[in-house]
């Protein structure tokens, strides 16, 4: 079989542009959405929690968390009516069960460390949902892992040496963050 | 040294496997997101997925989804080491140009 070099040339140019394609596809399809998603829950979340007080921000939190989990299913059915993988089927149930498991372990660590503030609390939640995103990440693909830990190194830095504006610091870097991180995987992809 | 692949070159199909190839080699896609992917018809794709799957390419996967038939295409092992071979002989064509 005889091709010509603008041929080869032609031939990889098709190839790439629909790997780019494919990718972009993918993508559009849950990854960076679900960033943005969870970015925007973070920032209104976090920005709330610095300057409202009372119940009110509990409310906040569980309405935000709803809307995030049904965002995550609809993106997920979405996402599943396009590409599946076979390999990770029979295991849904095992990482829905991981998650329930490891909300339990947060509950039973905040139990018995009785945190004396809504700050340690955060920081709880924080270090088991990125403990989890890092399992999810290392098990099913390492593209997704190491945006956790820079979110998780945020927090501590936040927590530690920025106690007072903490929620602030979270709601711009760690919602902020994540957000930009989404629309630059849309845009690189 | 990698050799061309004659089923694979055709445009098409070239571009059918281009996108398996980018997926993990365990996932399968709907076969009217490959025809929209590929803006081809559903003959044009059916006819073209046939060859690659004679030739041992591919994997058409046919099942049930709430109660509607539905199709899934992945890349073998064999297409995914075949495809690369032809992108390496693409590439050995340009380089020595």
């Amino acid at each position: 079989m005889n091709v010509s070099p603008s041929e080869a040339e032609e031939a990889l140019t098709a190839i790439r542009s629909m790997a780019q394609k494919t990718r972009q596809s993918i993508a559009s399809s849950g990854a960076y959405i679900t960033l943005i998603a969870t970015g925007i829950v973070w920032l209104i979340g976090f920005m709330c929690t610095q300057f409202l007080q009372g119940v009110v921000v509990v409310y906040i939190w569980i309405g935000l968390s709803i809307l995030g989990s049904i965002l995550g299913v609809v993106l997920g059915m979405r996402m599943g009516k396009r590409v599946r993988s076979p390999s990770t089927a029979p295991i849904a149930k095992r990482i829905g069960l991981f998650w329930l498991l490891l909300v339990l372990y947060g509950i039973a660590a905040i139990v018995l460390a009785r945190p004396t503030d809504g700050k340690q609390v955060t920081m709880f939640v924080i270090l088991f949902i990125m403990l989890g995103q890092l399992a999810m990440g290392l098990l099913f693909s390492f593209s997704s892992v190491w945006w956790a830990l820079p979110v998780t190194t945020l927090a501590l830095v936040g927590y530690f040496l920025l106690p007072d504006i903490f929620y602030l610091w979270m709601a711009i870097l760690g919602g902020g963050g994540m957000i930009a991180l989404g629309l630059y995987i849309r845009s690189r992809w | 040294m990698a050799e061309l692949n004659e089923t694979i070159h055709q445009t098409v199909r070239l571009r059918i496997m281009a996108v398996l190839a980018t997926l993990e080699p365990t996932d399968e896609v709907d076969f009217s997101y490959l025809r929209d992917l590929l803006e081809v018809t559903d003959g044009n794709l059916g006819a073209h997925l046939r060859k690659l799957e004679e030739a041992g390419y591919i994997a058409v996967n046919k099942t049930f989804v709430e109660r509607k038939p539905r199709s899934f295409v992945s890349a073998t092992p064999e297409g995914r080491r075949v495809f690369q071979e032809h992108v390496a002989a693409l590439e050995a064509i340009l380089k020595s140009k």
